[in-house]
């Protein structure tokens, strides 16, 4: 079995091509994650149960379900119900690039919560109660004792999560969008090479997570530097 | 609801595809891993390049493009294996339960290799010490010490991969199994109501999550029953 | 207002502590005068450290009454904050914020809570800090500190806010056997100082030498109170007898 090394040196530029969507899928959906993430928990650890239970249930169902089907509810289904077609996002619903971003927010919102929410968990209870005994009030406790050590503490989970979302974003290809796998589905549609063009996507996707995974260890390398490293 | 009726036998045999497929990986995801963990925590510099390499590939590269490479690469290398001894062959392909069944459980098994490890180097040190000062071989060791001590450490991360498992089946509809978003896809075709179709799809998935989620839940109690005691 | 001496900065009447079913105080009635120095013992789930954290209510007591400097310990949010400002602790695990500098540490409280400005809680953390004898620390994280030192912080941290009473829940039982005169050195230099403080301890050096007040629990019961020349030489209890030969003997 030969490998037509031209059609990898054709086919790669083309695919590199899409790496513009790749990206603007990720980021965009990491950010707006990010901050549905942080209200989700904000809302799951209020103690109020009108808040928490929601959340809990959306949760539950947004990571009980694969990612593909979200997709597919929310680019073929929603067009179904007539609310939505009458609606003021129905520009942003209607298009496969807005459905994507929607699915994979509203996806990775519920997982990072959780991780959040493990790393508020995680702050020992002894620093919280010497804030306490130190007189500051539970928002202060909050802002200058549980954050920073919490997102220390979520750091390495959340940076799985992200490389999780970047793969997610190939599934955007399901819904016509032209992103790097996208691309690659059509060009092996017409040469029958998929050998030649999937593994030169792979190693291309597996570049993006090594950058993705230096990144975030550099991060946590600054912010543990005053974690106990040796002994 | 009513466009359901008349397809609910087609969803039924549909998620039992679904579940064989998640046994089927389940066993394959569960050797992988301890063959991949015993590769890194062996001694041999070979070995671990492999595992480590196995691992990084797989947990890199989105899962939707695995699928695909199987799919499509190991059709084309037997079609032509396959025209080579009668031209009149047209295409030959894997059936898509087993190139689903093992690029799921390739995926997920590089995931669960680290979790084996790390259970492994996190199974106490003393206790292992102590066995064998009282005389226990290694395999025995082995055996009656360290498996046990590990599967428990295992298990939380360990449910966690069942739940990607179960969720990565639905990509297989892609490449034309008859599980429940292939179905669906068919049920559309006819009712023209995508949102209840998948809807249900997404209820059926929810379904298996909650299964296993509480079969973790037993498990994980029957596990620590040891550590209740006192208080 | 409740009816005990004024003169009593700190008032315990009565108190319950329940944790489920398991009781953990019984009954407890204490009061400390200003300037008082009350050493607590006892064998372990006697209750002396939920007697402690109740005070500045780190745990809720079920029934009784507990004021500290006027302020009577209910539910009101207020009150607590307002209490807690002006009692000092210091824990067993030293509870220093590990992602703060040492001086940081030190100033967070008097920024966030007495609002002071970056300056004069910085000039404040330095003098505690001399006090403590590590001023050289105060740009290092606690992670970089011997366990000695971070207690030193601790209790410098503690200072900073300016407290009425100190109360000490085991301060040295977790640290190395010479890291432990450093701490009871800075301990002893406060009591003489006048500070009011309540120490959960082991150190009987320390209790004999310091304390007005030697307090022995048991069972979440108060048992004797007394002198500490009393306390060690003629403990009236047998339940103080056998605690006291079972600790002093090696």
């Amino acid at each position: 079995m030969i490998f037509d090394t031209a059609l990898i040196l054709d086919s790669i530029p083309k695919m590199l091509f899409g790496i513009g969507l790749t990206f603007q899928l990720l980021f965009l959906s990491a950010a707006l994650g990010l901050v549905l993430a942080i209200i989700l928990l904000l809302m799951r650890i209020s103690g109020r149960w009108y808040l928490s239970a929601p959340t809990m249930v959306y949760i539950y169902i947004f990571r009980g379900t694969p990612i593909l089907v979200q997709i597919f509810i929310i680019y073929y289904g929603l067009p179904q119900l007539e609310f939505v077609r009458d609606s003021v996002f129905w520009p942003i619903l209607r298009e496969p690039f807005g459905c994507a971003i929607l699915a994979l927010t509203l996806n990775t919102g519920a997982y990072v919560s959780e991780i959040l929410r493990g790393g508020v968990l995680g702050v020992d209870r002894g620093l919280k109660e010497a804030g306490a005994a130190l007189g500051l009030s539970a928002r202060h406790r909050f802002i200058y004792i549980t954050t920073p050590i919490a997102i220390r503490l979520a750091l390495p989970a959340y940076s799985n999560d992200v490389i999780s979302l970047m793969k997610s974003t190939a599934l955007a290809s399901t819904i016509t969008l032209l992103d790097m796998m996208g691309i690659a589905r059509t060009i092996v549609a017409e040469t029958y090479a998929p050998y030649e063009i999937f593994i030169s996507l792979m190693i291309i996707y597996l570049a993006l997570t090594w950058m993705i995974q230096r990144s975030f260890g550099w991060i946590e390398k600054r912010m543990s530097r005053y974690v106990r490293s040796e002994a | 609801m009513e466009a359901i009726t008349g397809w609910w036998d087609d969803f039924f045999w549909g998620s039992v595809a679904v579940a064989r497929i998640f046994v089927t990986a389940l066993i394959l995801t569960v050797l992988f891993g301890l063959i991949g963990a015993g590769a890194k925590l062996s001694k041999s510099r070979v070995a671990k390049s492999i595992a480590g390499g196995y691992t990084v590939v797989f947990r890199g590269t989105p899962e939707i493009l695995v699928l695909l490479l199987f799919y499509f690469g190991s059709a084309v290398t037997l079609t032509a294996i396959a025209q080579a001894f009668d031209p009149e062959i047209k295409f030959v392909d894997i059936p898509p339960f087993w190139a689903g069944s093992l690029a799921i459980a390739l995926i997920v098994g590089a995931y669960a290799t680290e979790t084996f490890r790390g259970a492994f180097l996190g199974v106490d040190p003393g206790q292992i010490e102590a066995s064998r000062a009282l005389g226990l071989s290694n395999l025995q060791t082995f055996i009656y010490v360290r498996i046990p001590a590990m599967w428990r450490l295992a298990l939380p991360p360990f449910g966690n991969h069942m739940l990607s498992l179960i969720k990565d089946t639905a990509l297989i509809s892609i490449i034309g199994l008859q599980e429940t978003l292939f179905v669906a896809e068919q049920a559309i075709g006819t009712t023209g109501k995508p949102f209840t179709m998948y809807i249900l799809v997404g209820a059926i998935y929810l379904g298996f999550s909650t299964i296993i989620t509480l079969s973790v839940m037993v498990l994980e109690k029957y596990a620590n029953r040891h550590l209740e005691v006192g208080r | 207002m409740g009816d005990g001496d004024p003169a009593n900065i700190i008032e315990l009447e009565n108190v319950d502590k329940f944790f489920g079913a398991f009781q953990a105080l019984k009954n407890v009635s204490l009061s400390v005068k200003k300037g008082e120095r009350i050493v607590v013992c006892g064998p372990s789930g006697s209750g002396k450290s939920t007697l402690i954290r109740c005070i500045n209510r780190l745990e809720e007591h079920d029934s009784g009454k507990i004021v500290v400097n006027g302020h009577e310990l209910t539910g009101a949010v207020k009150d607590i904050d307002a209490v807690r400002s002006e009692v000092g602790m210091v824990f067993q695990s030293f509870n220093l914020f590990p992602h703060l500098t040492i001086i940081k540490n030190l100033m967070l409280a008097p920024r966030l809570v007495r609002k002071s400005s970056k300056s004069e809680a910085r000039d404040t953390a330095m003098k505690y800090l001399e006090r403590v004898k590590i001023p050289e620390q105060a740009d290092k994280y606690p992670s970089q500190l011997s366990g000695g030192q971070q207690q030193r912080v601790a209790i410098a941290r503690a200072l900073c806010m300016n407290p009425l009473v100190m109360l000490f829940d085991e301060p040295t039982s977790a640290l190395d056997p010479e890291m432990i005169s450093e701490v009871l050195e800075v301990m002893t230099d406060l009591a003489r100082e006048g500070m009011t403080m309540i120490c959960v301890t082991h150190e009987m050096g320390f209790a004999r030498s310091v304390a007005d007040n030697v307090v022995f629990m048991d069972n979440g019961e108060i048992v004797e109170s007394n002198p500490p020349d009393a306390f060690f030489e003629a403990p009236k209890n047998e339940r103080t007898k056998l605690f006291l030969s079972q600790i002093l003997s090696h």
